[in-house]
């Protein structure tokens, strides 16, 4: 399943941004001549260019099976060089610009979502709760877990940056951050 | 023009307010280009909520600044250890980790640092002998031709970012127009794609559309990659200050090669479209090509430090050029500052040239100026600022995201901002993810409402008529071309991988 869904990988922005354009070209239909006349001047070309892209990527998908480029950006930057100067060049820089090994597609995939989770946990808090209860707990829950930082550090860094923001927000730039709604339902 | 010229620098300099940001700025650049895993557009976005209601020339000086002296740090990471920042420090690599292997990492350090803030004042000075040359090509515009220069700035930022794959930038270019028009039409009064949300009305935030954009997807690959260069001894980053003079006065001893790769990095700069990396490496290959004993290059040749670092650096002023006066932004960074820029209230186009012309010269001076401080500042606390570099990269995650999420809200005050955050990091992580370009997205979103207002005027002015005028047909031309261009390189098939006999 994995693998089949990686060699069609290439066309899963293209099918997701012609879906929001014909969405937004179905919902403009509805309006007024003036106000759709931009939305059509936009998006009907874009419909147009999605499903041409769509042929580019599945020539892509083709292509790429016959013709795999294995080479280290460092090789890359010297047939660059080289090019440019008309003779074989060399770059001693050892093993450090070597490409990094290729995460496995599932260990790829657990990560992302992990990381997503913890991004839309923290608004969902913010919504719920507010920023004064979710930036500390997202802080101390990231840099412990994720970061692996010690306590000390943890705690540390937390409170200095929940101090520096909502001084420089709250204090400084007199902006009220939202306070949470089942915050204001509970305190009234 | 001498007079607003004097003038601007004199407000500049004895304001206490634009030197205090102006310092800031460059801190906050330094800081942010030796840091691994924050990008100059990232530094940018997560700015804006803070010059937010700003005054516009404090602001702009403030981003800038911070933009302009990005890559004055950067390459801090490629000369000690190998690791290049981003694409224009790759160039500086290939020659200053060598050097450092050699026990020479401060002499690279003091010629690139002093290169690039040398490369950053020429950058500047070529934008501003360009202004008198560009000023009767900028003021023949009219509302047909700024239609068709959106789509160009599309097509040039879809060209540059998008690479072989021109369509999808385009596409991506034609998202931002696309969502440009949620809001109340101002012809007919329909509030399009808002429905009962209010918050919509005015339009999509921008400030939140580009923290979504580039903020948040950048944080979540820094989650998912993770690691640091931490790994690398802590050793290398001890040099003395001697050995940094010694690389200083590098750079008056190769005062020609300067002067060439500065003038290369300014022109490459000048046409959007020819990339970011583009610069560094011309001036790389220029810099070997020319020299009587190349077989020294890529083993730690100082004057293959030199000339990346003041072509990449000098093309920042080059690229300002259409930025400003034509609304094609050189570079995607200078995307990301363009939409800054339209926050702040600074509309680019030939108004640049006839009623803002003190902040065109505010903002060379402020390049010229900010680039000065940075070179001076850098030099003196090069010995601490490299060690900004074993800075853990998943520790930074969290407080970004903050800095994005509280940056979102603060922006309207509408909790609501949270969702459409949330909705476009999705779509903006996508584009990474797949490697499509998100640029256009931002230009598109900041030319929308400009080129719908456009066409409307073009439209009533002359009818379909306005494309037959005679800068609309080379504007029509340029786009053709362009695309043309990108349609060959995609339909051609691939070269085989042609390997070179590396002596490893």
């Amino acid at each position: 399943m994995m693998p089949s869904i990686a060699r069609y990988s290439n066309s899963i922005m293209t099918l997701l941004l012609l879906a929001i354009f014909v969405t937004m070209i179905a919902i403009s239909s509805r309006y007024p001549a003036g106000a759709r006349f931009m939305t059509f001047v936009v998006g009907i070309p874009a419909i147009a260019l999605c499903l041409l892209q769509l042929v580019l990527d599945a020539r892509e998908r083709r292509l790429s099976s016959k013709v795999a480029d294995h080479r280290s950006d460092i090789e890359k930057a010297e047939e660059q060089v080289a090019r440019l100067v008309g003779h074989k060049v060399h770059f001693d820089v050892g093993h450090l610009l070597l490409p990094e090994s290729d995460l496995d597609p599932r260990e790829q995939v657990r990560r992302e979502l992990i990381a997503w989770g913890y991004f839309l946990a923290f608004i969902a808090g913010i919504i719920l709760f507010g920023f004064h209860l979710a930036v500390p707990v997202f802080l101390i829950a990231f840099l412990r877990l994720r970061a692996q930082a010690s306590w000390r550090m943890t705690l540390g860094l937390t409170a200095i940056a929940c101090t520096v923001l909502f001084v420089a927000f709250e204090k400084v730039l007199r902006v009220s951050l939202h306070t949470g709604f089942i915050t204001d339902y509970f305190l009234g | 023009m001498i007079e607003i010229m004097f003038s601007s620098l004199f407000a500049m300099l004895t304001s206490g307010k634009i030197m205090g940001l102006m310092l800031i700025g460059v801190l906050c650049g330094l800081i942010v280009g030796v840091t691994p895993g924050i990008g100059g557009r990232l530094s940018i976005a997560l700015a804006i909520p803070f010059v937010f209601g700003m005054e516009m020339i404090p602001g702009a000086v403030f981003l800038l600044t911070m933009h302009a002296v990005n890559g004055t740090s950067g390459q801090i990471s490629s000369i000690m250890f190998g690791v290049p920042g981003d694409g224009d420090d790759a160039a500086t690599t290939i020659d200053g980790y060598p050097m450092a292997k050699k026990g020479e990492a401060g002499r690279a350090l003091g010629a690139s640092v002093t290169a690039s803030g040398v490369g950053g004042i020429f950058g500047a000075v070529v934008f501003a002998v360009m202004i008198p040359v560009l000023e009767p090509v900028v003021l023949a515009f009219s509302p047909a031709e700024f239609f068709l220069l959106a789509l160009l700035g599309i097509t040039f930022i879809a060209f540059l970012a998008g690479g072989g794959h021109i369509f999808r930038g385009i596409i991506v270019g034609l998202l931002g127009l696309m969502l440009a028009t949620i809001g109340m039409d101002p012809y007919t009064g329909t509030p399009r794609y808002a429905g009962d949300l209010l918050f919509l009305w005015d339009g999509l935030s921008l400030v939140t559309a580009v923290l979504a954009l580039f903020a948040i997807p950048e944080m979540i690959a820094l989650a998912v990659r993770g690691g640091s260069i931490a790994a690398v001894s802590q050793e290398a980053a001890k040099f003395s200050y001697r050995q940094l003079f010694q690389g200083v006065m590098e750079v008056p001893r190769h005062w020609w090669l300067v002067l060439r790769t500065s003038a290369i990095g300014a022109v490459v700069g000048m046409i959007p479209g020819l990339g970011s990396n583009t610069a560094a490496w011309f001036c790389y290959g220029h810099a070997v090509q020319s020299s009587k004993t190349p077989e020294r290059f890529g083993h730690g040749a100082v004057e293959g430090v030199i000339a990346p670092e003041c072509g990449s650096n000098s093309r920042e002023g080059g690229s300002l050029l259409p930025t400003l006066f034509f609304g094609i932004p050189g570079s995607s960074g200078m995307a990301v500052l363009m939409g800054a820029f339209i926050i702040l209230g600074i509309q680019p186009g030939p108004t640049m040239m006839t009623d803002n012309l003190p902040l065109v010269w505010t903002l060379i001076w402020a390049l010229v100026v900010g680039n000065l401080i940075a070179v001076f500042f850098l030099l003196f606390i090069m010995r601490w600022a490299a060690m900004l570099t074993f800075v853990n990269g998943a520790m930074l995650v969290p407080f970004i995201i903050v800095l994005a999420v509280v940056g979102a809200y603060v922006n309207e005050g509408q909790w609501q901002n949270l969702l459409i955050l949330v909705a476009i990091s999705v779509i903006g992580y996508g584009l990474l993810r797949f490697n499509w370009p998100r640029a256009p997205f931002v230009i598109g979103l900041v030319l929308g409402r400009i080129s719908e207002e456009s066409l409307h005027k073009a439209l009533g002015l002359w009818g379909l008529e306005f494309f037959l005028r005679p800068l609309s047909l080379v504007l029509v031309a340029l786009i053709v071309a362009t695309i043309a261009f990108a349609v060959y390189r995609n339909l051609r098939p691939p070269k085989a991988p042609q390997h070179l006999s590396v002596a490893r």
